[in-house]
């Protein structure tokens, strides 16, 4: 699925003059791709994922889906996307399963039938006999596998992603990461992730796309061109050293003007 | 990656765990201890020994098990009334702007009003039969437990209402699946604070005006008024353990219903 975003404007209505959090997105999400959007707190990464995703409305500009097998009909936005939402979003009431099977429920999929099918992306996601168990019973890793099932049980061709493993431990973000890789290499699904860590957007992207402190712009596109699959060890490669610099060195700008107009914005 | 375990009880050292036992029995060594040595008189404060004979001597005579069975039925046709009216409208509140707008003056009047003081009201209208008993306790009951559901049902989580839409769920689906489950744990605080109401409106109206003769409410006023007041002590006991039976089984009862909720309210 190619997504075409062309002059996107986001203005949210803050009572006053509003806040503009997208001034003229325009970018071209390739077609089984994975697309990392990096970028300073408040930049608007949250607000571009989730019009695209057909969550949110944008007050201006053009967002086009197009499956590039059959470019006659567009799909409107969150047709063929689902999201995996930063706080996970899971249901509490629901166990394990009846959390992976929720959207294919809404389908109105028969019990037997989505049932079987939650199970198996249970067990590809590893989480094999914890369907039973309330997610409150469950570790941060595990809620965001369980997160991750529920999303790729819909098999949609998007999979939007917005900072799924930020608030995870290093070793089990380490574990998370190579999951993802996995499945991206075997699904090759259209993936937009959104993260704050420069290591994680070159591991996993073909493409990072740096945006400038609000109001969001992109500043930069820069392509990943490292071989896949991809591996940590790829991390002690001059490649990627070279990559991790430039992007650092792009993003510490942005993260300078995100602190200044928050120092300014207090001083008032 | 491990499954989160709840600190046990049985952790706490043996001492730890024997001292509300012991706190009772010296509380009560110490008051038997008073009225015998200083010879109080059993109509102002009769000795635990005595109060556990009138106990025995009130159960084995089928009076206080009577009283106490009638007393519960009456806790329980109020809270059922009132538990399913106010979830009833309680959700329908929040998901309709129009009744929630048409009933919001009614509550916002009725709710801080002591429930108590429609007592002579209700007497003149529906006389002092178990009418009386029950739509004073209903009522009592309903408020909290329809502005905990209203509540509840409001502030559902919009990230769970928005992941939900993103999997598919249509306007129903939502309310259904998601907005009526989330507001399961406020819902179930309602119904606490609805028990408890109910229970005091019950035993009051037992002693007040009730022309039943029946149940603890009477039962304590009737010794009170011929003092013997070792009966008052051991209703009142009953009472107190009754009072707790209910709120534990509620709570047995909220867990299996919905594991997940505790701990979300
Ligand atoms: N629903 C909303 N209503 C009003 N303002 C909003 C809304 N959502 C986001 N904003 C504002 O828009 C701006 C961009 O927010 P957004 O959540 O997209 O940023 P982000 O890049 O995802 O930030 P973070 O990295 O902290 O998640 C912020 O200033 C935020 O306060
Ligand atoms: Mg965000």
């Amino acid at each position: 699925m190619d997504i075409f975003v062309e002059n996107l404007v986001q203005i949210w209505d803050d009572g006053g003059d509003g806040i503009t959090a997208l001034d003229g997105i325009t970018h071209h999400f390739a077609s089984a791709k994975l697309t990392c959007l990096l970028g300073p707190s408040g930049c608007g990464k949250s607000t571009l994922t989730q019009i695209v995703g057909g969550i949110e409305q944008a007050t201006s500009g053009t967002i086009r889906i197009i499956d590039p097998a059959n470019p006659a009909t567009p799909a409107r936005p969150g047709e063929r996307s689902v999201m995996m939402w930063q706080n996970l979003n899971l249901f509490p009431w629901r166990n394990v399963i009846d959390n992976v099977a929720f959207g294919l429920e809404m389908a109105g999929v028969p019990r037997a039938q989505r049932y079987a099918h939650a199970r198996d992306m249970i067990a590809s996601v590893g989480l094999k006999h914890f369907e039973e168990k309330r997610c409150s019973q469950l570790s941060g890793g595990m809620r965001q596998r369980v997160a991750l099932a529920r999303a790729l049980v819909m098999d949609q061709p998007i999979l939007l992603m917005d900072e799924p493993f930020a608030a995870l431990d290093a070793q089990t973000k380490i574990v998370m990461q190579e999951e993802l890789t996995r499945i991206f290499e075997r699904m090759r699904k259209t993936i937009l992730f959104v993260t704050h860590a420069i290591d994680e957007a070159i591991l996993l992207g073909d493409e990072v796309v740096v945006m400038t402190a609000r109001p969001g712009r992109i500043k930069e596109v820069i392509k990943i061109d490292l071989p896949r699959p991809r591996s940590q060890e790829l991390i002690n490669t001059p490649e990627f050293g070279d990559l991790y610099d430039r992007i650092l060195h792009l993003i510490r700008e942005e993260v300078l003007n995100a602190m200044q107009q928050q120092n300014e914005a207090a001083a008032q | 990656m491990s499954i989160k375990k709840r600190p046990k009880k049985s952790q706490d050292p043996l001492w730890l765990r024997l001292l509300p036992i012991a706190s009772v029995v010296l509380f009560l060594a110490i008051w038997e201890a008073v009225v015998r040595l200083r010879g109080i008189a059993p109509i102002i404060l009769p000795a635990p020994s005595a109060i556990a004979d009138y106990l025995a001597l009130m159960i084995a005579d089928g009076s206080l098990p009577f009283h106490l069975g009638v007393t519960f039925l009456r806790i329980m046709a109020g809270f059922l009334v009132a538990g399913f009216f106010g979830i009833l409208l309680g959700v329908l509140m929040g998901m309709s702007r129009i009744v929630s707008r048409l009933l919001d003056p009614w509550i916002a009047a009725l709710y801080p009003l002591p429930k108590i003081s429609l007592i002579p009201l209700l007497i003149i209208w529906l006389g002092t039969g178990e009418a009386y008993i029950l739509t004073i306790s209903a009522i009592s009951a309903f408020f909290p437990v329809v502005i905990s559901t209203y509540a509840g049902i409001r502030q559902a989580d919009q990230g769970l209402l928005r992941a939900a839409r993103d999997l598919g769920a249509n306007e129903r689906q939502v309310q259904l699946k998601v907005v009526i489950p989330a507001a399961v744990p406020s819902i179930f605080s309602g119904l606490h604070l609805g028990m408890g109401v109910t229970i005091i409106l019950v035993v009051a109206a037992e002693m007040i005006g009730a022309s039943s003769q029946s149940g603890m409410g009477y039962l304590l006023i009737r010794y009170g008024q011929v003092l013997e007041t070792e009966k008052v002590f051991a209703a009142l006991l009953v009472l107190a353990v009754f009072g707790g039976v209910i709120i534990k089984a509620q709570e047995r009862i909220d867990r299996w219903i919905a594991p997940w909720a505790i701990g979300h309210r």
